[in-house]
C-alpha cells in the first residue's frame, strides 16, 4: 500500500487496452483511516515527498482527500501542531473529493475531471470498483493518457491516408509511364493537399496519337481521392478506338455514367412545396463531379481536339506573343445541376513544332498569398509561363513550383494543385 | 424574423444576415471541410425570408477573398434565389467586393452576373489598406 507513485504510464497500457478507462492511469497510495491522527498524516506526506492527495478511507469506502500543501499550510501556524496533531486526521480533510468507478472510460473521466475544476487535476481523485477503495488517479496521468490516445489516433489515422496515397500514386503509373514513353518534352506537378485528393490526371497512347485529361473531382482529401478512383476508372472504361479523337463524347459519356452511379438524377415529381424541405433535402444529397480538361493529340497532324468542363487550356505558340486560354465550357461533369444529356464543345487546335500546352487545375490560380493576401490567378501564371516557355519542361516545372511556393508563403495551401504540360 | 449570424473561423465566411434591414452579408473565405452541411442552416433561414418578400429593397454584401469548388456550388444556389426573388418584384443589390488587384475573384463576380442578370451588380474594388 506504501508504493511510490510510477514516475509515468507504462507504454504497454495503450496498446493491450481497447478502451481505456481508469484502471490504466491507477495509483496505488498510502491511505489513512479516520481514526488516523493528523500527526499519521504528517509523517506520510514527509516519508512520500511526490504524494499529493491523501486518501482517507473507512470500511473500504474513500470518506475523503487530504490535500498536502492545505494540510502543510494549516499545520505550520503556530501552536496547529499541538491541537491538532493528535486529532483525526479529517480536519484538514476535503469531504467531497472526485471519486470515479475503475470502469470509467478515459474520455468521460477526463469530462469528470474538468467538471470537478481545478481541485481534481492538483489534487488527482479517487477510483474505487463497486464503491471500494482501490487506489488513485492523477491529473497529470490523465493528461498523458489523452495525449497518448490522441496521437495513436492520429497515427492511424495518417498510417491510413498514407496507404490511400499509395494506391492513389499507383493508379497512376500507367499514366505516367504512357507519357514517358510518348512525350519528348512535357511535366505535371501534381499535389494533393492533404497527403491524397481530388486532383488528378490520366493520359493514354494510341497509335495514331494520345488522349491525356487533367481532372479536378469536389473536394480534397480521402473524400476527393475515392472520386479521382471513381473517375478515372469510368474514363479507362469510357475511353475506347471509336471515341478517342472526340473528347466532348467522352465528358458527356462520364456525366451520364456518374449522375446515374452516384444517383445525382433529380427525380420526377420532385417538386418544391414552397416551404423549402424539398431544397432542403437536395442540398443534402451527393452532389459530387469533377472540373476536366480532356484533349485528343493526333501526333501525325499534329491536331489537338480539346474539350473543357470548367477548365481552360493554356497555349504559347513558338515561344513567341502572349500565352492564349482557350476555354472550355462552364458545365462540370456529373453534377446534380448538370442535365443528362448536356454535350460539351470539341475546339480543335493546330499545332505547330514549338507550341507548348498546359492544362492547370484551380489550385494554383486560387491559392491565397503574396503581400495582399490575394489570389495567384491567371494573369501571374500567364506571365510565368510566358518567361519560362524557352526552357524544357523539366526545367519550366521547377522554376513555376518556386514561383508558386514564394507566392504562397506562409500562406496555407487552399486545395490540391495540377499543371500539366507538353512541348510539340 | 430573427436575425442569422454565424461568426467567421479560418475555413468559413462571417455570414451575417439582416433580415430585420434587409442587409445581407457574407465576408471572409470558404473551404469549410462539408459545404453542405456548413451552409444549410444560412439556405433555410434566407428561403424562409425571401418568401415573406414583398416589393422590397435587398442589399446583399460579399466580401469573399476564397472559395473552393463545393462553396462556389453553394453561392449559385443563394444567387440563384436571389435573382428568383427580384422575379417576384423585389430588387436586389450585390455588392461585390474585391481587391483592386484580384482579378479572380472580380471574373467569378461577372460569371455570376451573366447568370443572374436580375441582380443589380456592383462590383467595387477595395485598395489595400
Amino acid at each position: 500500500m506504501l508504493a511510490q507513485p510510477r514516475p509515468s504510464i507504462p507504454d504497454i497500457a495503450l496498446k493491450t487496452t481497447a478502451n481505456p478507462n481508469a484502471r490504466d492511469i491507477l495509483l496505488d497510495s498510502p491511505i489513512l483511516s479516520p481514526a488516523q491522527t493528523n500527526n499519521e498524516a504528517f509523517r506520510i506526506f514527509t516519508d512520500h515527498p511526490q504524494l499529493i492527495g491523501l486518501p482517507v478511507v473507512e470500511d473500504g469506502r474513500p470518506i475523503g482527500l487530504i490535500n498536502r500543501s492545505f494540510f502543510m499550510d494549516s499545520l505550520a501556524r503556530p501552536f496547529r501542531r499541538e491541537i491538532f496533531d493528535k486529532k483525526s486526521c479529517t480536519a484538514f480533510m476535503d469531504e467531497s473529493p472526485l471519486i470515479v468507478e475503475i470502469g470509467t472510460s478515459i474520455q468521460d473521466l477526463s469530462f469528470l475531471v474538468v467538471d470537478a475544476g481545478k481541485k481534481a487535476l492538483a489534487d488527482g481523485f479517487i477510483i474505487v470498483e463497486n464503491g471500494r477503495y482501490v487506489g488513485i488517479g492523477l491529473g497529470l496521468d490523465l493528461v498523458r493518457m489523452i495525449s497518448k490516445m490522441q496521437a495513436q489516433k492520429n497515427h492511424i489515422v495518417m498510417e491510413s491516408i498514407g496507404y490511400a496515397s499509395v494506391i492513389q500514386r499507383s493508379y497512376l503509373r500507367s499514366s505516367r509511364d504512357g507519357m514517358a514513353s510518348t512525350l519528348k518534352d512535357h511535366f505535371v506537378l501534381w499535389e494533393p493537399r492533404d497527403v491524397v485528393g481530388g486532383d488528378y490526371y490520366y493520359f493514354s497512347r494510341f497509335d495514331d496519337g494520345f488522349f491525356v485529361g487533367v481532372f479536378d473531382c469536389t473536394g480534397h482529401g480521402v473524400p476527393g481521392a475515392f472520386m479521382t478512383l471513381i473517375m478515372a476508372s469510368a474514363l479507362d472504361h469510357v475511353l475506347t478506338h471509336e471515341n478517342r479523337q472526340d473528347p466532348a463524347a467522352v465528358l458527356s459519356t462520364m456525366n451520364r455514367m456518374v449522375k446515374v452511379s452516384l444517383g445525382q438524377v433529380v427525380e420526377q415529381g420532385d417538386s418544391d412545396p414552397g416551404d423549402g424541405t424539398a431544397n432542403a433535402e437536395k442540398e443534402m444529397k451527393s452532389d459530387d463531379g469533377m472540373d476536366a480538361a480532356f484533349c485528343w493529340v493526333n501526333t501525325q497532324t499534329h491536331i489537338m481536339t480539346y474539350a473543357g468542363a470548367r477548365t481552360p487550356i493554356l497555349l504559347s505558340r513558338n515561344n513567341e506573343g502572349d500565352i492564349d486560354i482557350i476555354e472550355g465550357d462552364r458545365q462540370g461533369v456529373g453534377y446534380a445541376g448538370t442535365p443528362m444529356d448536356f454535350r460539351w464543345g470539341n475546339k480543335e487546335i493546330a499545332l505547330q513544332k514549338n507550341d507548348c500546352a498546359y492544362i492547370t487545375t484551380d489550385g494554383i490560380p486560387d491559392q491565397i498569398g503574396g503581400e495582399r493576401g490575394i489570389a495567384f490567378g491567371k494573369r501571374r501564371l500567364k506571365e510565368l509561363l510566358r518567361s519560362h516557355r524557352h526552357l524544357p519542361m523539366s526545367e519550366q516545372r521547377n522554376a513555376l513550383k518556386e514561383a508558386f511556393y514564394a507566392y504562397q508563403g506562409a500562406h496555407t495551401r487552399r486545395d490540391d494543385i495540377t499543371l500539366f504540360g507538353f512541348r510539340v | 424574423m430573427n436575425d442569422f449570424y454565424v461568426p467567421a473561423t479560418p475555413t468559413s465566411p462571417e455570414i451575417d444576415f439582416r433580415f430585420s434591414s434587409n442587409t445581407l452579408g457574407i465576408r471572409g473565405e470558404s473551404y469549410p471541410e462539408n459545404a453542405a452541411a456548413f451552409y444549410s442552416d444560412a439556405l433555410r433561414q434566407l428561403r424562409t425570408y425571401l418568401a415573406t418578400l414583398d416589393a422590397t429593397h435587398v442589399e446583399i454584401n460579399v466580401e469573399l477573398k476564397y472559395f473552393n469548388s463545393s462553396s462556389t456550388k453553394i453561392l449559385y444556389t443563394l444567387f440563384g434565389m436571389l435573382n428568383d426573388c427580384v422575379n417576384k418584384g423585389n430588387d436586389v443589390t450585390l455588392n461585390w467586393f474585391h481587391d483592386e488587384e484580384d482579378e479572380t475573384i472580380l471574373e467569378f463576380g461577372e460569371e455570376l452576373y451573366e447568370d443572374f442578370g436580375q441582380l443589380n451588380f456592383r462590383p467595387t474594388a477595395v485598395s489595400a489598406a
